[in-house]
């Protein structure tokens, strides 16, 4: 007897574990969220609605990390906001989702859906729950400085919240630094070092860091072009490569981005390795 | 004081939902019971004898009528100072040990603890409960929960106590004991008050009885009035009877009946009126033994069975 | 024997009884691991560890306590008058009276335990935690780990639970377990609607279906005022005030369903 049980639980992993390699079928669009609605989900919640949220938050930041490594079949992020949506309906102070939602809801694809509208409505709700909130207002000039490039709303947005109880000191000069110089890359690294100084999570630090990184490449890479052209004009012809530069003197060293890899380099143009976690590149000039 | 007393007691229930019909289950019940008397209630099944016990325990409530025990209302705190009660069937907490069990309802007598220990363990010994009283009473036999129940029943050294069917579930050692711890317990001046379908119990053990059938008292008394103890005839025993001499008395009809105990031996049911001395002298001087001669008098049983097909009937169809 | 001597008696008794329940221990035991996979959980929510233990200590507080509650409380009276052990001990000097308010109190002290039980895993994984990680990311948290102010939401959890208690016994004093249990869960469900019925006239058309839902309102024990676990895991105020006042309607409607269940109870004949 005990051997039948152990040959029928042997075959029932077994089975499991083709069905995982087989993979499961494919399923709804909306399984994840079991709910749509979130005045639905605050009515069926009764007394759970802060686990309820977190559950939803750990679905949402998990959908983030596996559509941008490539698992999901759909690369359209399109339930992220759904899910940040009914996280914080279940519990207005959730303040990480809204400033997970600023971040990565706003930034352009593949990184993320690209939907800097979708951010601030998010923002937005946490609002109503918290209005003395400084860091709901920053997030939110943050999406216009970054995703729509509106400096004249991202700096009303920082002055906003650099008057609110609690707000660091850094906030006011950069409302200015914002309004004055938009863009400007000295302004972003600003507000990308305060970030990476205070933030409290790792994966908020992490994104700084990368967004530092991001504004260190363009500088390199302004920096190449120069050197690039100043080739092309006393040699006559376009650089072949980088040893050809290196031994004529013009750069020393691994020609590497501040992820490690290297720039490549073709024809004039110097670009960065397709597989670097750098990409993409903000874009740089803004509206009025 | 009487120990026990009913006044027309009555109980009706309503069976069925939608049209609620009454359903009798106790009639106009009145009764005393003596103090100090061991009083049998009898009765066959579903005659009402539970509900009576349940009326008198303020299990249920009745329709109409009073119970007094003690000269107090019963279900009244002061009379459950004073009784003692064994339900029939009993079920106590499986997951407490014969020992704790005793100990909680003693402590509901506000006994201190010393005490409560005390009169657990006396009433255990008393009932015949050794070493196991330390075991959870799930894994006790009907036996052994019996006796249980009636050393519950007698915690606060009661002056009344009630029985429901106390030897159900007992082998007869069992019972011999139980039926001795009643004499005991009449001889203390306590009042046992006990219902039973066994005649024999109540015959062995009661002054008085009373009967009921079908919800109604049919009978009650003392026993030796119920049971008139009137002769109706003789069994005589005889061995060696000469068959010729059988077949004669039994011609001249002075022996009714004849059963053969085995050979030779005979067991004779002669009629009322002649003496028997006569037929025993012939006999003996044919030859025959004698082993017995007893008077035949009515058993409770065919008085009860009598009674109860009485009232049966009188039911009718009902 | 006073009174309150004999309820407390029989309530050692009702919670000895469910020390003695190996469904108990499970269920505390189970909560217990809970709270450590709580540990493991906050792993998966990019730094949100300690709102996650937070809140799944509360919520499984709440949940084995309801659980609790409820499949002890149906069977309370029902299993002795089923099982016949009121028989004999109807027959000691206990009112009926004094059997109910012992059997509550009985469960009500079980219910205290085993949240004691629980809290006190629950801080133990909060403290571990809290030393964990460094100094920086305790500094941003909204309320320290081991923030003593969260017992106000167990505080009032218990009451809770002490409410769905009486009304488990209520209808234990005359239902079977199998609907018992659902009409009580039932109510515990509608209680936390009540703000729905509060705007039925919103929804609906017809007064009088307002009315009568407002009354609704009023009448039905309304459990979701006693749900204040998402501000006290941002350490939020909550006022004393209405602590008291949500504890004191707690008190008055479990003294309601209390004096019900006696007076249903007394008038009951057993079979």
């Amino acid at each position: 007897m005990p051997v039948v049980l152990v040959m029928l639980m042997a075959s029932a992993i077994g089975l499991q574990a083709l069905r995982e390699r087989g993979g499961e079928l494919p399923t709804g669009a909306d399984s994840l969220l079991y709910v749509r609605s979130p005045g639905a989900v605050q009515r069926l919640a009764l007394s759970y609605k802060s686990i309820l949220a977190d559950v939803y938050w750990i679905r949402a930041v998990q959908l983030y990390g596996d559509t941008k490594l490539g698992r999901t079949a759909d690369r359209s992020y399109s339930r992220l906001y759904p899910l940040l949506e009914l996280a914080t309906t279940l519990d207005p102070y959730f303040d990480v989702a809204y400033q997970f939602g600023a971040l990565f809801l706003a930034e352009a694809p593949p990184g993320g859906p690209g939907r800097p509208d979708l951010a601030i409505a998010l923002l937005q709700r946490g609002l109503e729950a918290q209005p003395d909130d400084w860091q709901l207002y920053q997030a939110i000039g943050f999406v216009h400085y970054w995703s729509t490039q509106d400096y004249a709303a991202a700096a009303d947005w920082f002055g906003r919240a650099s008057r609110l109880p609690g707000a660091p000191t850094w906030m006011g000069p950069l409302a200015a630094v914002t309004l004055a110089e938009g863009g400007n890359r000295k302004a972003s690294r600003l507000l990308w070092r305060q970030i990476q100084e205070s933030a409290a999570d790792d994966w908020f630090r992490a994104e700084a860091d990368r967004r530092l990184k991001q504004l260190d490449a363009m500088d390199q890479i302004d920096l190449l072009q120069r050197v690039v052209a100043t080739f092309s004009e006393e040699q006559g012809r376009p650089p072949a490569g980088w040893p050809d530069l290196a031994r004529a003197g013009y750069v020393r060293g691994a020609v590497v981005d501040p992820t490690g890899l290297p720039y490549r380099l073709e024809g004039s143009t110097v670009s960065l390795d397709p597989t670097s976690r750098l990409l993409p590149l903000p874009r740089e000039g803004g509206r009025p | 004081m009487d120990a026990i007393r009913t006044e027309a007691l009555t109980k009706h229930y309503s069976v069925g939902f939608w049209r609620p019909r009454p359903y009798l289950a106790l009639e106009g019940l009145t009764l005393s019971v003596g103090q100090g008397e061991v009083f049998g209630f009898l009765g066959p099944n579903g005659a009402g004898k539970t509900t009576t016990l349940k009326l008198l325990m303020q299990l249920i409530y009745p329709t109409s009528g009073t119970a007094h025990i003690l000269g107090a209302p019963a279900g009244s705190a002061e009379v459950k100072r004073r009784i003692g009660y064994l339900p029939e069937n009993p079920y106590f907490y499986d997951h407490l040990t014969a020992e704790e069990l005793l100990e909680y309802f003693a402590s509901l007598f506000g006994y201190h603890a010393a005490e409560r220990r005390q009169r657990a363990a006396r009433l255990l010994d008393e009932v015949g409960i050794g070493a196991e009283r330390r075991l959870q009473l799930r894994k006790f036999s009907k036996g052994m929960l019996q006796r249980v129940g009636i050393a519950q029943a007698l915690l606060n050294d009661p002056e009344v106590v009630f029985f429901d069917e106390p030897m159900s579930g007992l082998d007869p050692l069992g019972r011999r004991e139980i039926r001795q711890l009643i004499l005991r317990l009449r001889d203390r001046g306590c009042t046992v008050f006990f219902s039973s379908h066994v005649l024999s119990d109540a015959e062995a053990l009661c002054s008085r009885v009373a009967i009921v059938a079908r919800g109604r008292l049919v009978a009650s008394g003392p026993l030796s009035e119920i049971l008139a103890f009137q002769v109706h005839g003789w069994e005589l025993v005889m061995s060696q009877v000469p068959g010729p001499a059988l077949e004669c008395a039994l011609k001249e009809g002075r022996v009714l009946k004849a059963l053969p105990l085995g050979p030779d031996r005979y067991a004779l049911d002669l009629p009322l009126g002649t003496p028997p001395e006569r037929l025993l002298g012939d006999l003996t001087a044919a030859g025959a033994q004698l082993v017995s001669l007893n008077p035949l008098r009515e058993t409770l049983e065919d008085f009860f069975v009598r009674q109860v097909a009485g009232a049966t009937s009188d039911r009718g169809l009902e | 024997m006073s009174a309150i001597r004999t309820v407390g008696t029989v309530a050692v008794s009702v919670f000895r009884e469910s020390v003695r329940d190996k469904v108990l221990y499970n269920l505390v035991a189970f909560a217990v691991l809970l709270m450590a996979a709580s540990y493991l959980i906050g792993q998966l929510t990019a730094g949100q560890d300690i709102k996650i233990i937070k809140d799944l200590g509360l919520a499984a507080i709440a949940t084995f306590g309801l659980m609790i509650a409820v499949f002890i409380g149906i069977g309370l009276v029902w299993k002795e008058v089923e099982r016949r052990s009121i028989y004999s001990l109807l027959s000691k000097p206990l009112s009926r009276a004094e059997f109910i308010l012992g059997k509550y109190c009985g469960l009500g002290l079980t219910l205290v335990v085993n949240v004691v039980v629980m809290v006190v895993a629950w801080y133990i994984v909060l403290a571990y935690m809290a030393t964990t990680v460094p100094p920086e990311v305790r500094a941003a948290w909204p309320a320290p780990a081991t923030d003593l102010g969260m017992l106000r939401a167990v505080g009032l959890i218990l009451v809770e639970l002490m409410l769905v208690t009486a009304i488990a016994l209520f209808f234990s004093t005359f239902s079977s377990p199998f609907l018992s249990a659902g009409l009580t869960l039932g109510l515990w469900v509608i209680g936390h609607f009540n703000a729905d019925l509060k705007n039925f006239e919103a929804v609906v058309d017809s007064r009088a279906a307002a009315w009568f839902a407002h009354g609704l309102y009023y009448v039905l024990p309304n459990f979701s005022a006693f749900d204040i676990k998402q501000q006290v895991v941002y350490a939020q105020a909550v006022p004393a005030s209405y602590l008291a006042t949500t504890a004191l309607y707690g008190a008055v409607y479990i003294a309601l369903l209390l004096a019900a269940s006696v007076a249903v109870f007394s008038r009951r004949d057993f079979k």
